[in-house]
């Protein structure tokens, strides 16, 4: 019987200093109208995804875990469109003209970098030009591109050949331009995830601070479609749908590993697509997809 | 539906009927005075009482359970990291739990909530997506395991003041807890046994002459520096009747320490 006791002890003992502790991750939906499934892991060639944009059956990613700009379909699977040795460091977020070409930041190299339709990177405005981290990018409606620098809190426009000027300046209050979009009115969103403040850039310039203040609200990033604002909150793990006039709704909440939600992108059929970054050190990521259910 | 489950949702149906009964449970589930204050209580008189060999006897008896106390605490958390039940409350939601690479939607339960304040601020939270995501798990219950291995080192040390524990660990604590809905009758019988289990092997252990010498030796030792012990076991006492939540906040701490300075 003691060796019994002894041996309860022993394995007690073995079992908690040896045990890893791992996460349990749950996804709660808070609209029971959706259901959420997982449709591309790290195992499909990707490492951590950021920015996501959808664009006819295929999802772009900047991945920013693997440092490579990448586009990823259930059919074709993973293609690598640029990675570091052309210079940038971190894709942090991105966007795509009609014709193609996409536009994305990077906060670590900084900059505006571009891959046009035919596959080419190339470098359209750097640090030397005052783009020294930059995070969230919009298409503005005359074609120039908008990009938010969070280490001088400003928001610059970009022209197609790359000269730089100031659109937001400091006065403005914006600490981080995490994420912008444009509605389908042309107004700008802009995410600070620093300040926890959503805010609205109407079309007379003025600044309007529409969530803020607001206890478990941090947008990372933010996405326009069919007249709702998509809001990822990285911090606490969250997926909001906003309208203008209606208050802020909680789609889904992520625990766990899933907690570090990051881009966003919907497709025609109105799938919302979340990257989560399960582990950014060890290039680990998910892509979720997340859908009406049917009936 | 499980037997667990059903047995859950029988318990629970009390809930939230009675705005007064709801309050009543709720302060004896969240007030450490009214909760865990009277198994402190217990301790300490179990701790004072008898006299001479006898006083010994319980000494030892209830060192070894502050022992066998850390160790329950130890694997319940290891158990809660190694099986995953979430908590009744989270279930009542439709959600989704990761399995290997897929998206696992869990059976729902539906739990009633009870009328108190903090139940119903706590229902609002999660409802939208404001879920403590530290614990998300019920299984084990760490205050079954916890409380169960205290109030069976009393009763061991002393009959009466064991059988007050007891009954206020079963019929207040726990059962408190079932009929929030934050655990269930598997949670709570799953810490009782490792409480069980535990307290029994350190006793058999602790009938080895060199262990039951160590116990003897520190027995008279707190007997001898009666000031000094005192203040120790003010210290355990103060930790029972507040859940240990101290001790939690210094090891959050601790582990705080070890990722921002270290960079662990």
């Amino acid at each position: 019987m003691k060796r019994a006791a002894l041996t309860i002890i022993a394995i007690t003992l073995f079992a908690q200093l040896s045990c890893h502790m791992q996460k349990h991750s749950l996804v709660l939906m808070t609209d029971d109208s959706y259901r959420p499934r997982i449709i591309a892991t790290s195992k499909t060639g990707f490492g951590s995804p950021d920015g996501l944009l959808w664009r006819n059956g295929s999802i772009y990613i900047a991945d920013e875990g693997s440092d490579v700009m990448e586009c990823w379909s259930p059919t074709s699977g993973l293609k690598e469109l640029a990675d570091s040795h052309f210079g940038f460091l971190s894709p942090e977020d991105l966007v795509m003209d009609a014709d193609g070409n996409i536009f994305f930041t990077d906060d670590d190299a900084g900059g505006v970098w571009t891959i046009d339709s035919r596959g080419s990177p190339r470098l359209l405005a750097g640090k030397e030009k005052g783009l020294i981290s930059t995070e969230g990018i919009a298409l503005a409606p005359d074609g120039s591109i908008l990009v938010g620098d969070g280490e001088q809190h400003e928001v610059f426009r970009v022209t197609r050949d790359g000269a730089v000027s100031e659109y937001l300046g400091k006065q403005y209050g914006i600490t981080k331009p995490e994420s912008m979009v444009f509605d389908d009115r042309g107004n700008l969103y802009i995410a600070d995830n620093a300040d926890d403040v959503l805010y609205l850039l109407d079309g007379k310039h003025e600044l309007h601070r529409i969530i803020e203040r607001r206890d478990s609200f941090s947008p990372e990033t933010i996405f326009f479609s069919k007249g709702a604002l998509y809001i990822t909150d990285s911090h606490h793990g969250k997926l909001f749908m906003y309208r203008p006039n209606e208050e802020l709704k909680t789609i889904a909440a992520f625990a766990g590993e899933l907690k570090n939600v990051q881009g966003i992108t919907t497709d025609d059929a109105g799938n919302i697509y979340v990257g989560v970054q399960t582990d950014l050190k060890r290039r680990l990521g998910d892509i979720i997809e997340i859908s009406k259910e049917r009936g | 539906m499980s037997l667990n489950n059903q047995l859950l949702i029988a318990i629970n149906s009390v809930a939230g009927r009675s705005w007064l009964f709801d309050n009543v449970v709720a302060f004896f589930r969240d007030n450490d005075l009214a909760k865990a204050g009277v198994i402190g209580c217990c301790f300490l008189a179990a701790w004072y009482g008898g006299k001479g060999a006898n006083q010994t006897a319980r000494r030892k008896i209830l060192l070894t359970t502050m022992v066998a106390a850390v160790f329950v605490t130890g694997t319940t958390k290891v158990l809660s990291h190694t099986i995953f039940l979430p908590r009744p409350e989270i279930q009542s939601q439709k959600i989704y739990q990761l399995e290997g690479d897929q998206l696992v939607e869990m059976g729902r339960i539906p739990v009633r909530v009870p009328l108190d304040e903090e139940s119903q601020k706590n229902y609002h939270a999660l409802l939208s997506g404001d879920v403590e995501t530290n614990d998300l798990g019920s299984f084990p219950s760490d205050h079954a395991g916890f409380f169960l291995v205290i109030s069976l080192g009393i009763w061991l040390a002393s009959r009466r003041l064991g059988w007050l524990a007891l009954g206020w660990t079963v019929f207040v604590i726990l059962a408190a807890k079932m009929i929030s809905a934050q655990h269930t009758p598997l949670d709570i019988a799953t810490g009782a046994l490792v409480a069980v289990a535990e307290l029994a092997a350190f006793r058999y252990a602790a009938a080895r002459e060199w262990f039951d010498a160590l116990l003897d030796r520190v027995s008279q030792l707190t007997l001898r520096h009666s000031a000094l012990s005192s203040a120790f076991i003010f210290a355990v006492a103060f930790e029972m009747s507040s859940t240990l939540v101290h001790v939690r906040e210094f090891l959050g701490l601790l582990g705080a320490v070890r990722r921002h300075v270290l960079g662990g």
